[in-house]
């Protein structure tokens, strides 16, 4: 997509979205309506409708100028201005304030341009940088990644062998990841990352978030420490830990959010014995990843990468808040699930979604998220303890000879 | 059980059991009456609906279908709370997703709707050579467990309708009240036969 740009990196794979030029669609009639299959940027096989395939030409027209105003940034201000300002050393006096101040300016500036979209080429970059991932990485030796692989190679785990399980399951039929080359790749990054936090292992979900990574990320192991900072550092602790702790409180946080925000939607939900977990668990483990449209999805990150995990609530909150009145409208669960589910699949424009998310919404800071966390930790806690007691008792009680012993 | 009227119930039905033993396979074949030999993993949940005609009633189905790996079980009560039935499903070749699927018979026997309609699904029975559990102990374990059981095949579709159809069968009907809100009785207007999913 950015031709000109194209810098010539070492890849670790063929699949490259940026190849990708036009939409070929395959048109099949189906009554009046025309069904269009394509695919999209990221090599994902979209089916939609005329619309969609506009949008998505729109979309990329978008992309292409958002590029622009980088390379044009880039061009005045120095390539690599975006990344992590070093802090300027006390020693260089005045020049050192006017650094800390045009930092400032450019952090400001950043957060603004991420909003609007990082351009695809330059995703692999910026990402690294804003995360954290570079600095994490560079608090190991630079060979880690190859000789955590080369260690836990041929090894075979609990964790591997559902990693292996899983590997034609993630997202099967896409060009690159479904391939044996894809397989293998994803098998690496999970397996390795399984090795470097025993406490995660693998949680299922995963492999989609990785997946993404590896389709966006120039190296393998650029996708492995972004899998790294997201786990350890962006997200919540111990969304994929054991028995989804964190998750289990996100989805708390939420609930309280949307209460806030959304209060008529709430209240509506509330009387239809609507939990809203019931849809939002799975767009927190897979970070939306198998609900929206590949480059929405990666709008999302771009924003998540940058300001942290508070972005999960605002996307989320924007997504019900979209469709207020026609949730209001529904009676009944299934009804409210269709309409989100068609919501999510279709938002094939992520300034439609980005805006509500960040204009309509307001703001959250992370401050009150964090107060939140704290406040709804121990009311999981004793919850899932609970839980685990009953189920040992349960085991106690049981005399069937056909129960199993074992947990 | 023929003499109910023109009766429309809902009634929300879980899948529970081992991941990759054929969960959202099975629900693919019945609500849209495919397959495929790479199912993505299930993640929190998926729901789908599916409206049925068993006698003189329909029965419109709102069918989760859960995750399997062990630590999504802390998710599963939301989605078995207040269901109708259940679907724990096991495969044939597996003894582990066996013993795994035991566990949450004996979950739901404990914690579920008292009510609650069970049924056993030994699937991937297209799998002789491989097979692991034999049909008899099985079958024993789900008589003695007071679960109806079958052995089915999301691939070749063998059971699959009929484990649905036998389940909407057994259903309580024409409850005056439904205190635990586990059938409902739906409004009669714009029921539609159609499948809708969600993932
Ligand atoms: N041969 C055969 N394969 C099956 C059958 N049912 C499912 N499979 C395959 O088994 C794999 C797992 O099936 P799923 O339906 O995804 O299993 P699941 O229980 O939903 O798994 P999770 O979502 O991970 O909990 C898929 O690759 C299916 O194609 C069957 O009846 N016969
Ligand atoms: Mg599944």
């Amino acid at each position: 997509m950015f031709g000109t740009q194209s810098r010539g990196d070492i890849t670790t794979h063929d699949f490259n979205p940026m190849m990708m030029q036009y939409y070929r669609p395959s048109i099949h009639t189906r009554r009046a309506n025309i069904v269009v299959k394509f695919q999209d940027l990221y090599g994902f096989n979209v089916e939609g409708n005329v619309d969609d395939v506009n949008i998505l030409n729109e979309v990329r027209e978008k992309v292409r100028q958002q590029g622009r105003v980088w390379w044009a940034l880039e061009a005045s201000k120095g390539a690599n201005w975006y990344l992590q300002p070093q802090t300027p050393s006390l020693s260089e006096g005045i020049s050192a304030a006017s650094r800390k101040l045009s930092a400032l300016a450019n952090t400001i500036a950043l957060k603004r341009l991420i909003r609007k979209g990082i351009p695809p080429i330059l995703r692999p970059k910026v990402w690294l940088s804003v995360s954290g991932a570079a600095k994490k990485r560079s608090t190991v030796p630079e060979s880690y990644y190859n000789d955590l692989i080369k260690a836990v190679e041929g090894m075979v785990t609990p964790a591997s062998k559902q990693i292996d399980h899983d590997l034609p399951r993630t997202f099967p039929g896409h060009p690159w990841l479904d391939t044996p080359e894809g397989h293998a790749s994803l098998r690496r990054v999970l397996v390795a990352y399984s090795f470097r936090d025993s406490d995660v292992g693998y949680c299922q979900g995963l492999n989609y978030v990785a997946a993404l990574l590896l389709l966006v990320m120039k190296t393998e192991e650029e996708a492995f420490w972004m899998l790294a900072v997201l786990l350890e550092n962006v997200l919540v602790s111990d969304c994929y830990t054991d028995n989804l702790s964190g998750c289990h409180v996100e989805q708390r946080v939420f609930k309280d959010l949307l209460a806030k925000k959304c209060p008529r939607i709430a209240a509506h939900l509330e009387a239809m014995e609507f939990d809203v977990s019931l849809v939002a668990t799975e767009w927190f483990l897979c970070l939306f990843s198998k609900s929206l449209p590949s480059e929405t999805t990666m709008r999302v990150w771009d924003v998540l990468f940058n300001e942290g995990a508070k972005v999960m609530f605002h996307v989320a909150l924007a997504i019900f808040k979209m469709k207020e009145d026609e949730i209001l409208m529904a009676h009944q669960v299934g009804d409210v699930l269709s309409i989100l589910q068609r919501t999510t699949h279709h938002l094939y424009d992520p300034e439609d979604l980005l805006t509500v998310a960040f204009d309509k919404i307001g703001s959250l800071t992370i401050n009150t998220i964090t107060k939140q966390r704290k406040k709804q930790e121990p009311a999981v806690m004793a919850e899932l303890d609970q839980r685990l007691r009953r189920l040992n008792s349960l085991k106690m009680d049981d005399s069937s000879p056909n129960s199993s012993p074992k947990q | 059980m023929a003499t109910m009227g023109n009766n429309n119930l809902n009634a929300k039905l879980v899948l529970l059991g081992d991941m990759g033993a054929g969960k959202s396979s099975l629900v693919l074949r019945f609500v849209k009456g495919q397959f495929l030999e790479f199912q993505e993993s299930t993640i929190g949940a998926a729901f789908f609906s599916q409206t049925l005609a068993v006698n003189d009633a329909t029965v419109k189905f709102e069918i989760w279908d859960t995750a399997g790996q062990e630590r999504y079980h802390s998710l599963a009560p939301m989605y078995y709370r207040g269901a109708a039935a259940a679907i724990i499903v096991y495969d044939i070749t597996s003894t582990e997703s066996f013993t795994r699927a035991k566990k949450w018979v004996q979950e739901l026997q404990k914690q579920g709707n008292p009510n609650m309609v069970m049924a056993f699904a030994g699937n991937k029975a297209d799998l002789e050579e491989k097979r692991k559990v034999t049909t008899e102990e099985a079958r024993l374990y789900a008589e003695e467990n007071g679960l109806f059981f079958m052995e089915t095949s999301a691939k070749t579709a063998s059971n699959v309708n009929d484990i649905f159809y036998e389940i909407a069968r057994r259903l309580p009907r024409a409850q005056p009240q439904n205190p635990a809100g586990m059938v409902l009785v739906d409004r009669p207007a714009d029921r539609s036969q159609s499948a809708a999913c969600c993932s």
